[in-house]
């Protein structure tokens, strides 16, 4: 180590400024990344730990955060007392685990366990024990749901006498409590103050008025020199009130203000003030962070990446975040103290001792029940065998169990799955043969296009679909007719390289001119109506002579959605004239190929081949095209949903995927790209012709682009799928309403359409659609061996062909993309699930939009962040089984060769398995290089003639079933 | 079916609804979804055909007035308690707005609550509060306004606590419901002074005429202090002057109760008792004078409040109390029609913006788009207008929304709780001393064995 290095690594480790700046860094990575609502991205919740191994990283992510890692134990029982985890499945995850002995020839530890699994503790905790004591009976009689054994062995005995011995065996004193770290624990133990809640108000709402996007009618004045200078200013101002538990805080400021402190320098000087020794400075400042994560968070990204604000750009801080906070958060508690002096005499404890010791004592007398050790058993045991004992009970605590059971609840769903996959591969495949296929679509991996693309093949046997991620390839800045400007369809990880824009043919240049005046003037009139019923005197005005006509819209709207709907749109074509439009993207000219900088602007020949060479080739078709090959991109329209964009294509960045149907198609119909593909072995015979399109998939809506293109030659065959696809959105439709209890019972497909349709313009509903809600699996192969298969809308589909893959590029290609993205879509919704106010956003009710950031519960709360209840509330929080159709080897290279798969695999944050492509096989990863050959036969593969003969009349999750129309033979009896 | 009965049904349909369901509830009934949805349709579809029907009555007859008599409820000696609902000019058009509103919004919930857990506490609740305002409303003495007033005022706080299992709404609701306490205050003491010194509380006997015409029989300096009184009760309901700090409290509750209490009808009941003493008001300066004054700032310091506010609810919240400081402001000017015609708009006007609230960012971002992505700038003419240092002064009271809550806690809460700090040193403090002893043992999990040799926790 040379000179100059100690020196400049001793000054750095030395300043504290630099420190600080370090830990508020390191602090950072445990807030939440979500970025402003408007665009929903999901990823995997626990990001930041992602470098751990799965169980590990819940846990530890459970203790910080103070959420839950896994369903609760109550929670698991009820799904085995149903029936969704067997017995077995606990045996079998139980027999991974190392046996050992704690009672010579008495318990072993896999018995200790299997008896804590179930039946398990009876619920209780500190506050409900002296309850249970008392009135409960636990002290009248034991437990009426042990063993024979155990009830044999303490046949003599009485519980009131287990329960002393219990106590003897736990002597006070003993319990371990845990420490607390954050300031604010210790004055709400001394005090009885809450400094949070004196100080939370004031920072939402100076955040609030900072991060606005334009709710308020004035802005935040002097918001552009940051949140600590603007807030500064505000709190300074002359004749106003603090609360009075800020009393002081003018003082301060002012001090702050005349020194003209930085943030970290105020930073540094209030942890000062609030007594905290440097070496947990760390530990504060992330206790500090996470008192309001989701504002916390929110600034962070915007910090990072300011172009997320929707509308305006801020220069967010999270340094002065956090001195602003600190700030008042020193005022409140030295107003709660009187005084700093006493800030070092406070108690450091959260938990009474005596309380925490009862939990033990109350843990040791169930077990001693459930074990059948009587008390003088217990009161003989030597030292120790005691320790071996309670130290066995203690490290199968509620975490341990819950991770047993999550391992068991997952076992069962990798059987339900995988075996009847197993079943339906061996059997004889349901495509037809010979012909050639009328018609080829591309629909977007989403595991919501599971079910139209299973009805689609039902209804015209002759089409076959595949799956490619949303964008298809194209990732471009789309800049549509109607839009102010360009947005980044592809997946969030890609940055966009090229722009296209939408613009009208030149023959209906006017039409568009028109369009647009007319679109202004209605935003005109529509902004000053939104602002003239808010303000004083306008409002005044408006609402005297216009406010009761408000009525009919409003009644109209609630009462009948679909045909106010149906009204506006008749009304939007009336005087809205919509210009045939193309899509500026050849960059093939001289002026685009000499431009240096910026978004290059279209693509050229050689980048267009590229991409749709890697899309068909990728899907495994690069020969055998039917005279028509669509591609649907898709997205959702809803209301009421703040939450819309999650729904969205999440290939596509959370934005709608039609325009990058729209431009692949263009570009796979080019002569000049067609020529470029046949050298690179993709055949398009010379009658193909590519379609793009948009599904909705929250109205099942689908329309196809730039019809009046198309050779005239193929109206037959396009008259013949839109045929198809107007049944198949139907039945669809149709399929997706048996979850929705509110739908009823529904008869028929259009009354389906009819109820989905309503649903996305209803002013009141707050599950337009369910999203991903119930996804759990992921199945890489070909459509071959799932076709007919019914996967009830759980399964992403990405099509894929080994065969045709002798290199695996085009596996890691998919990989790559694919694990990531269904990987983040399982993690968000598992960790919504698990614990829904904590890792979700709890329930959409009382849900209230600020700043077009955010929502936060009521008046003034945290920016929620993750999943609402009515999002997840179906959801069965499995992690995500890949079913890949390649070989072992094959699969392990691709994942190794990727440093951010092999984090998802190794670490278990995802579950993977491979289906044999040559012979069906299937082999499961169970960590560190082993797979293990899938055996036995007990999931039935049910078979019936048709998809809602098998859904018709359920709305709980449906097994697989194979849907073969030639079947004779009725639906068999269904497992429950 | 006469027209009493018709009129005398509207307002008692939905307290049997309430009570029909609250003791089949009782009685087991888990209250299932779909039941539930219909009953409150086909309730409220005939309440609106019937006040329609009301309606199209009293103008073809040409009725001014209409009082349906239920007798008396008790007698004590000169005093009877009246049952006694008048309809006329001012309580049709709110009784009719309430039924219709009431229902759009039970619609609006049928889809919104679904699958909640208080789903059927949600729709008791809003029946009920449907009685309470239409008696409210219709009531024909002060005796019984306050019997509908204060069902509004429970039930506002129940939905505002709506859900229980969060600190923040159970919080808030609390500070509601002791705002309407003290406002409570007011009003029955104003009930009680009425009856005192002048006999009666029936609207025709102390304002007779039909309204919008009718004088009062109120004499005295009596009457200045009754309607004083009645004068903030009524600020107390409609979140005005020195009761303004509660509304967007109450944005905690679900949307759709937040629309229907804070946007339409709760919020005016206030007005609506103002619009009935209106003459009494007109007689007094003094009244005049402070309800204009109360009327005329809290108009001004809402909407500065307004103009601040960064989130989607608070900001109507205080966009209403802007329009009902206006209201009062018009009654104080005795422009009494006008004053009825403002509530009835604003009303139907903010419950469509309170159920559009939760798909504000759709629209915004359509609004957006439409315009080109550049909406027109807010606040101008204030940048024009106002100095920069007044500006930011401003700025700063609405972000602190007005100080409402620092200024209560130290004027007002302070004094009191020391002051009851002082009363609770009279009481013995042995009492206490001795529980805590006894919990202390009880949570150390001792045992011992009790006279009947059972064995037990130490108690």
């Amino acid at each position: 180590m040379t000179d100059t290095h100690a020196i400049n690594g001793h000054g750095l480790a030395e300043d504290p400024k630099v420190h600080l700046v370090h830990l508020v860094d390191h602090a950072a990575h445990l807030l939440p990344t979500q970025g402003p609502i408007g665009v929903f991205v999901h990823h995997n919740t626990l990001h930041a730990f992602q470098h751990k191994m799965f169980d590990e990283a819940v846990a530890e992510a459970s203790k910080l955060y103070g959420r839950q890692p896994y369903l609760t134990e109550a929670a698991f029982r009820a799904e085995l007392k149903r029936g969704r985890i067997l017995p077995a499945d606990v045996e079998a995850i139980l027999e991974r685990e190392e046996e050992g002995e704690i009672l010579p020839n008495r318990l072993s530890r896999r018995q200790l366990r299997r008896l804590l699994l179930v039946p398990g503790l009876r619920e209780f905790d500190a506050r409900t024990l002296p309850w249970l004591l008392d009135e409960g009976g636990w002290l009248e009689r034991f437990r009426d749901d042990l063993g024979s054994e155990a009830r044999h062995a303490l046949m003599h005995d009485r519980p009131g006498a287990l329960w002393k011995a219990c106590l003897a065996k736990v002597p006070p004193g003993s319990a371990t409590v845990p420490v607390i770290d954050r300031p604010r624990d210790a004055v709400l133990l001394a005090t009885g103050v809450d400094v949070d809640e004196v100080v939370n108000p004031v920072l939402i709402r100076l955040c609030g008025a900072f991060l606005d996007q334009g709710i308020a009618y004035w802005s935040m004045p002097f918001r552009e020199e940051g949140l600590l200078a603007a807030s500064r200013r505000l709190l300074l101002a002359k004749m106003t009130f603090y609360p009075m538990g800020l009393e002081g805080l003018h003082k301060v400021l002012k001090d702050h203000e005349s020194r003209k402190l930085s943030a970290v320098e105020v930073v540094m000087e209030m942890l000062e003030c609030l007594d905290v020794p440097r070496e947990r400075w760390g530990k504060v400042i992330e206790a500090k962070l996470l008192t309001l994560p989701g504002w916390a968070g929110l600034i962070r990204m915007l910090e990072n990446q300011p172009h997320l604000a929707p509308h305006e750009r801020l220069p967010c801080s999270l340094m002065e975040f956090l001195a602003l906070r600190l700030t008042l958060d020193a005022a409140a508690v030295i107003n709660a103290v009187k005084g700093p002096e006493l800030l070092k005499e406070m108690k450091n404890h959260v938990e009474d001792p005596a309380k925490v010791r009862l939990g033990e004592v109350a843990e040791l007398f169930e077990v001693a029940q459930l074990v059948g050790l009587p008390s003088h058993e217990l009161r003989e045991m030597g030292p120790e065998m005691f320790e071996r004992f309670i130290g066995e009970v203690k490290a199968c605590n509620d975490l341990e169990r819950r991770r047993i059971f999550q391992k068991a609840y997952e076992r069962r769903h990798e059987r339900q799955i995988l075996i009847p996959l197993r079943k339906h591969r061996a059997m004889p495949p349901l495509r037809v043969k010979g012909d050639r296929v009328a018609a080829q679509v591309f629909f977007c991996i989403d595991e919501r296009e599971e079910s139209i693309r299973r009805h689609l093949e039902e209804v015209d046997p002759l089409v076959e679909t595949f799956g490619a991620a949303g964008f298809f390839g194209v990732a471009v800045d789309y800049c549509g007719l109607d839009d102010p400007h360009g947005v980044a369809l592809c997946p969030v990880v890609v940055t966009p390289g090229h722009e296209v824009t939408e613009q009208p043919v030149a023959e209906h240049a006017h039409l568009h001119d028109v369009r647009q005046s007319r679109r202004r003037i209605w935003a005109k009139m529509a902004h000053g109506n939104f602002i003239s019923t808010r303000t004083m005197m306008r409002g005044w005005v408006s609402t005297v002579t216009l406010g009761f006509f408000s009525i009919f819209p409003l009644a109209f709207r609630v009462l009948s959605p679909l045909t106010y709907a149906k009204l506006m749109k008749a009304l939007n074509k009336q005087f809205l004239p919509e210009p045939r439009t193309e899509l500026t993207f050849m960059r093939d000219d001289a002026e685009g190929l000499a431009a240096t900088e910026g978004l290059l602007r279209g693509f050229s020949i050689q980048e267009k081949v590229d991409r749709v060479a890697g899309v068909l080739g990728g899907a495994g078709l690069s020969k055998g095209m039917a005279r028509l090959v669509v591609f649907l991109g898709h997205g959702s329209t809803s209301l009421n949903n703040p939450y819309e964009s999650a729904y969205c294509c999440g290939a596509c960045g959370g934005y709608s995927g039609g325009p990058n149907a729209r431009l692949f198609a263009t570009m796979a119909n080019h002569p000049q790209v067609r020529a470029g593909l046949k050298e690179r072995g993709v055949l398009i015979p010379e009658d193909t012709w590519f379609v793009g399109g948009y599904h909705d998939t929250c109205s099942d809506e689908v329309e196809l682009f730039d019809l009046d293109r198309m050779p005239e030659d193929h109206a037959a065959d396009l008259a013949r799928l839109k045929s198809s696809l107007d049944k198949a959105r139907a039945r669809s439709a149709h399929e997706r309403t048996r979850r929705f209890a509110t739908a009823g019972w529904i008869a028929d497909a259009e009354g389906g359409l009819r109820h989905v349709q309503e649903r996305s313009e209803h002013l009141g509903e707050p599950r337009p659609e369910y999203g991903h809600c119930t996804n759990a699996v992921a199945i890489v192969g070909r459509r071959e061996t799932t076709r007919g298969l019914f996967l009830d809308r759980r399964s992403f589909l990405v099509s894929y062909d080994a065969g045709q893959d002798l290199e695996n590029q085009a596996l890691a290609r998919l990989l790559g993309a694919v694990i990531p993205v269904c990987g983040g879509i399982s993690l968000e919704y598992y960790f919504s699930t698990v614990d829904n106010t904590g890792y979700g956003s709890g329930t959409k009710l009382p849900h209230n939009i600020t700043g077009l950031m955010g929502v936060m519960n009521g008046y003034q709360g945290d920016i929620l962040t993750g999943l609402p209840l009515q999002t997840v509330e179906i959801h069965e929080p499995v992690r995500i089984l890949f079913v890949v159709e390649t070989t072992p080897e094959r699969l392990m290279s691709v994942v190794r060769a990727n440093p951010e798969l092999t984090e998802f695999v190794e670490n278990r944050w995802i579950r993977i398995s491979c289906l044999d492509p040559d012979d069906g096989e299937i082999r499961v990863y169970r960590g560190q290089g082993v797979f293990e050959v899938l055996e036995g036969e007990e999931e039935p593969l049910p078979v019936a003639t048709s998809s809602v003969e098998w859904y018709q009349g359920h709305r709980e999750h449906l097994p697989l079933a194979r849907i073969d129309g030639n079947h004779p033979v009725q639906v068999e009896v269904r497992v429950a | 079916m006469n027209v009493e009965t018709l009129a005398g049904l509207l307002v008692l349909v939905p307290g049997v609804v309430f009570l029909g369901l609250a003791v089949t509830w009782l009685l087991g009934w888990n209250g299932q979804e779909r039941i539930l949805a219909r009953v409150t349709m086909i309730t409220y579809s005939l309440l609106t055909l019937g006040v329609a029907a009301l309606t199209v009555i009293f103008w073809q007859r040409g009725l001014m007035v209409l009082t349906v008599s239920f007798g008396n409820w008790f007698e004590v000696g000169h005093y009877g308690f009246p049952l006694v609902l008048l309809f006329d000019r001012l309580s049709l058009p709110l009784a009719g707005v309430t039924i219709f509103l009431v229902g759009i919004v039970g619609s609006f919930s049928v889809r919104y609550l679904h699958r909640d857990p208080g789903y059927f506490r949600f729709f008791l609740l809003l029946h009920l509060f449907g009685f309470g305002a239409l008696l409210l409303f219709t009531a024909a003495s002060l005796d019984l306004l306050v019997a509908g007033w204060e069902l509004v005022g429970i039930t506002s706080v129940l939905l505002i606590g709506f859900f229980q299992h969060r600190k923040e709404p159970v919080r808030n609701a609390l500070r509601v419901f002791g705002t309407y306490r003290v406002a409570d205050v007011f009003m029955l003491t104003g009930v009680f002074l009425t009856h005192h010194w002048f006999g009666t509380g029936l609207w025709q006997e102390l304002f007779p005429g039909t309204w919008p015409d009718n004088g009062h029989a109120l004499h005295g300096a009596g009457a200045g202090v009754v309607c004083l009184l009645l004068i903030l009760a009524a600020c107390g309901k409609s979140s005005q002057g020195p009761f303004s700090g509660w509304l967007p409290r109450a944005m905690e509750g679900p949307t759709p109760s937040s629309a229907v209490f804070y946007g339409a009808i709760s919020v005016h009941a206030g007005a609506y008792l103002l619009l009935r003493i209106q003459p009494l008001i007109a007689e007094s300066w003094l009244a005049t004078g402070f309800l204009i004054f109360v009327g005329v700032t809290t108009a001004f310091l809402a909407t500065l409040i307004h103009r601040t506010c960064a989130d989607a609810k608070t900001s109507l919240a205080y966009a209403s109390m802007t329009q009902l400081g206006i209201i009062f402001t018009e009654v104080g000017m005795g422009w009494t029609t006008l004053a009825l015609v403002h509530t009835v708009g604003h009303a139907v006007a903010r419950t469509a913006q309170f159920l559009r609230a939760p798909s504000m960012l759709h629209d915004y971002h359509r609004l957006h788009s439409a315009a080109g992505g550049k909406l027109a700038e807010t606040g101008s003419h204030y940048d024009s207008f106002v100095p920069k240092p007044l500006q930011h002064w401003m700025y700063t009271l609405g972000v602190e929304r007005g100080c409402y809550d620092a200024l209560l806690e130290r004027f007002v809460l302070t004094p009191v709780r020391y002051l009851s700090s002082l009363i609770g040193r009279l009481e013995p403090a042995d009492w206490a001393e001795k529980w805590r002893a006894k919990k202390a043992e009880r949570e150390a999990g001792e045992i011992r064995v009790n006279k009947s040799g059972k064995d037990e926790v130490h108690v």
